[in-house]
């Protein structure tokens, strides 16, 4: 039997071991474009900062395609003809395949600006891009971060390190509203000038002004102009499926590839898994998950399946973490999600960086916990809201969640008020 | 974003570049110079102190203390490197340096401590120790045999690793920057588990002749220590002489500080040092262990990068399992740097089993 994964990265080589776990004698092929070696493309910022080198970045030993007995590709699939089983290839022939796994990822979102193709504007997604990246970075004085989400944050905080003057241009009312409500957002806020970022907040940008065939600045519909020589779009990223176009495979209006419960896409022998993939959300709304652990969770599914095992690809509860400069940040189940009465009960330890907020129902039950500033342990916070807990228990309990460091001043609830606020 | 390891790989003195090479070949120059030549001893004596190893010992306490206050200020944000960073000063300020000192006023001879059997092997042997008063006897024999098993097992083998020991003080304070030097391949830990049985073998059986040794002679009707069987006392002395030169000179001290630029700082303390083997082996049965946060690991690398002990620490959290290592020395620093808060150290009345070494590997083909 011959597999062929499209994609190296976390979906595309753990599908491959579940397929070497089942099947010791098939033949594996895995296509990349982007690397020799899977590596984590959550760590690229520690790269860029000089914190970890290349190979510090790979989760698994070089010697890992070898023992497994892996075929590596590196070339760009151009488009795939799943009538004949054939992929074309860039700089290569062709390559036959018995059953196709596609792990493609995503990129990063560009808006259509004019002068978006200047050699100062780029995203920070792949490692072509941390390559860019790093080459601007030595000449740079001054960039501009369009798009306020985890990957906008996190590129203000490397460039920051690096030197250069960051302005943050931030859309919405404040920073991350999707996860965050006012005053989260305004904490994180403070966080990022009291590490000299200039954030603008309600701000969209307008026009990117060059000059000489170089970027010059940026101007904002709120009237900004702001002079700069770096522009990095960090405003979400879409499933690099562009290259499917034709295939006859089903796409989702971004661009994810529909596919079932197995991870099954419309055409036969041919699954997807990871960012790529567009799965139905826990209320019912169609779209990919592009986060790393429900990725790896596909490709090990997606693999088993396409083996013949019929495990279906559920997704579970939310939960996530992140850090916010030095700030740790840990959310599980159903916060601003908006459903019907929801409410919050919201702390914020004046003159820290600590807030709790739990979100429940007229009924009193739990639904949802949002944390900044300490460590928490989202499996104890998932099963209370899996068990229904009611708001008074949670508080009551919620030390037994804490997971800070050892020697940490022991944790304790701010205060036992409940505090409405919808 | 750690302040203090951004750089890291930008540095020469700290990714292998010229300036690493050259530290290390000082440092090499140094640990010769000192153990095999009198070159040191009359510098020493022209400072006031008494001999080579007396401005070693103030040397090596700079070293901490300067090392321990640059770490505090990149660290001292986490309690427990505070706490544990202290600790060490402490130590090597009072029990290491100071007390010895002044014991050596008034009795001529100081006693260490901070150090147990089998990191010094004379803290068994009969001959050394009953030169001491009888409550330091005392000490030597409970503190090697019965405290430091105990402790080992209640907290790990980190109590002594990165809280007490002289060795550990170094390598977490001046050898701090140079951490995330060690080898993850797994060939190394293949390496480390046959090496460091092997010098706690050898260091069993040279206190074990030692001691039949000693058991051997008697005192002479002249009042002499003779023995009637010479070739054993000879062979028994050149082991000794053997372990002295190889284990102690060469490999915790040549080696262990000269590679510390070239493959981190805790060569001695986890290839070599019987000590930390011995604990190593409790380690594995006691309470301490890594505990894993489900899922939540991004795999970013930053644990293992950052694992002085060469410990793959994201292999396990990648995985979702917990784990009790035997040469983790609880530095605590995998915890303290993940992004995304996966590891806490623990100690634990569990004894259900946990990951074991073998089965970390994904696929046994
Ligand atoms: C900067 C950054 C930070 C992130 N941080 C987090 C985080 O903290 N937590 C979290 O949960 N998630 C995070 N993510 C998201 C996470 O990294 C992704 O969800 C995950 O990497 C997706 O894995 P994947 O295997 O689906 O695709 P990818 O890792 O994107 O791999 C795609 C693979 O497909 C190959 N490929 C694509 N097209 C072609 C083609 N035409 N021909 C040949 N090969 C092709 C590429 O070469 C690559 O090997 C972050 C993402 C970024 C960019
Ligand atoms: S596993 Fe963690 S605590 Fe143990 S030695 Fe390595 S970094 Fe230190
Ligand atoms: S445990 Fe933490 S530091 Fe280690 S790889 Fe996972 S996220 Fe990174």
């Amino acid at each position: 039997m011959k597999y062929v994964i499209i994609g190296n990265g976390v979906a595309g080589i753990n599908s491959a071991n579940e397929i070497r776990r089942r099947d010791t004698s098939a033949e594996i092929t895995i296509i990349s474009k982007e690397s020799d070696h899977f590596f984590s493309r959550t760590a690229l910022m520690y790269i860029f900062c000089g914190q970890m080198s290349q190979q510090d970045i790979e989760p698994f030993e070089r010697d890992h395609y070898q023992r497994m007995n892996y075929k590596r590709v590196r070339d760009e699939v151009l488009r795939i003809d799943t009538n004949n089983k054939t992929i074309y290839l860039a700089k290569q022939n062709t390559i036959q395949y018995d059953r196709l796994l596609i792990a493609s990822g995503s990129v990063g979102r560009l808006p259509g600006f004019l002068g978006e193709e200047l050699d100062e504007v780029g995203n920070f997604v792949t490692w072509q891009n941390l390559e860019w990246l790093q080459e601007k970075a030595k000449t740079a004085k001054h960039a501009c971060i369009i798009g306020g989400g985890l990957i906008g944050i996190e590129t203000a905080e490397i460039l920051l390190l690096a030197g250069i003057n960051v302005s943050f241009i931030i859309r919405e009312d404040w920073f991350w509203p999707i996860a965050l409500n006012k005053n989260e957002g305004d904490l994180i806020t403070e966080q990022m000038k009291h590490h000299s970022c200039d954030v603008y907040l309600k701000t969209d940008l307008q026009e990117i002004v060059e000059r000489d065939g170089h970027v010059a600045g940026i101007k904002t519909k709120q009237g900004d102009e702001i002079d700069c020589d770096l522009i990095v779009f960090a405003i979400g990223v879409r499933p690099q499926t562009d290259w499917l176009k034709e295939s006859g495979i089903v796409l989702d209006s971004s661009g994810g590839i529909v596919v079932n419960e197995f991870l099954q896409t419309n055409v036969d022998d041919v699954y997807a898994a990871g960012d790529c993939t567009s799965v139905v959300w826990f209320n019912n709304v169609r779209r990919p998950e592009q986060l790393w652990y429900t990725s790896r969770d596909q490709g090990k599914i997606a693999g088993g399946n396409i083996t013949g095992d019929k495990q279906i690809y559920k997704r579970g509860m939310f939960y996530n973490s992140a850090k916010f400069f030095d700030l740790e940040y840990t959310t599980a189940g159903y916060v601003n999600f908006k459903l019907d009465n929801e409410a919050d009960w919201y702390q914020h330890e004046q003159g820290t960086n600590y807030t709790q907020r739990i979100t429940y129902l007229p009924d009193n039950t739990v639904i949802g916990f949002n944390f900044i500033g300490r460590r928490w342990d989202h499996r104890p916070l998932m099963k209370w809201i899996n068990e229904k807990r009611t708001l008074d228990w949670v508080i009551s309990h919620l030390h037994e969640a804490n997971y800070d460091e050892e020697c940490m001043p022991k944790f304790t609830p701010l205060t036992i008020a409940k505090e409405v606020q919808s | 974003m750690q302040s203090g390891l951004l750089s890291t790989y930008n540095s020469s003195a700290r990714s292998r570049g010229a300036i690493g090479w050259i530290i290390s070949a000082l440092l090499f120059a140094f640990y010769l110079i000192i153990y095999f030549t009198g070159i040191f001893d009359p510098i020493a004596k022209s400072l006031g102190l008494g001999g080579k190893w007396d401005m070693y010992g103030v040397l090596y306490t700079i070293a901490i203390v300067g090392g321990g206050s640059y770490f505090l200020k990149i660290h001292g944000n986490s309690r427990y490197q505070r706490i544990r960073t202290l600790s060490l000063m402490f130590v090597q300020v009072i029990f290491a340096f100071s007390i010895p000192l002044v014991m050596q006023m008034f009795e001529s001879k100081g006693f260490i401590f901070s150090l147990f059997w089998p990191l010094k092997l004379d803290y068994l042997s009969p001959a050394y120790i009953l030169d001491y008063p009888i409550l330091i006897i005392v000490y030597a024999f409970i503190g090697s045999l019965i405290l430091v098993p105990i402790m080992t097992f209640l907290f790990g083998k980190r109590w002594y690793c990165s809280w007490v020991c002289g060795c550990g003080g170094l390598a977490e304070t001046a050898g701090d920057p140079f951490r995330h030097l060690s080898n993850k391949r797994s060939k190394a830990w293949r390496f480390e588990q046959f090496s460091i049985n092997f010098i706690l073998l050898l260091a069993i059986a040279t206190t074990a002749l030692i001691i039949i040794n000693w058991g051997l002679h008697h005192e002479s009707s002249q009042g002499e220590w003779v023995t009637d069987h010479a070739t054993f006392d000879l062979i028994a002395s050149k082991i000794q002489g053997v372990y002295q030169f190889f284990v102690v000179a060469l490999l915790s001290g040549v080696l262990g500080v000269g590679l510390y630029p070239l493959m981190g700082s805790r060569v001695w303390c986890r290839f070599f040092c019987p000590l930390a083997g011995l604990m190593g082996l409790i380690q594995k049965f006691g309470r301490f262990r890594i505990t894993v946060k489900d899922d939540m690991c991004i795999s970013c690398g930053n644990c293992s990068t950052y694992c002085e002990m060469g410990i793959d620490v994201r292999m396990y959290a990648q995985n979702n399992q917990s784990f009790k290592r035997a040469s983790c020395v609880g530095c605590g620093m995998c915890a303290h740097i993940c992004p995304r808060g996966v590891l806490r150290l623990e100690n634990k009345w569990d004894f259900a089993p946990i990951q074991n070494d073998s089965n970390v590997d994904i696929l046994d083909l």
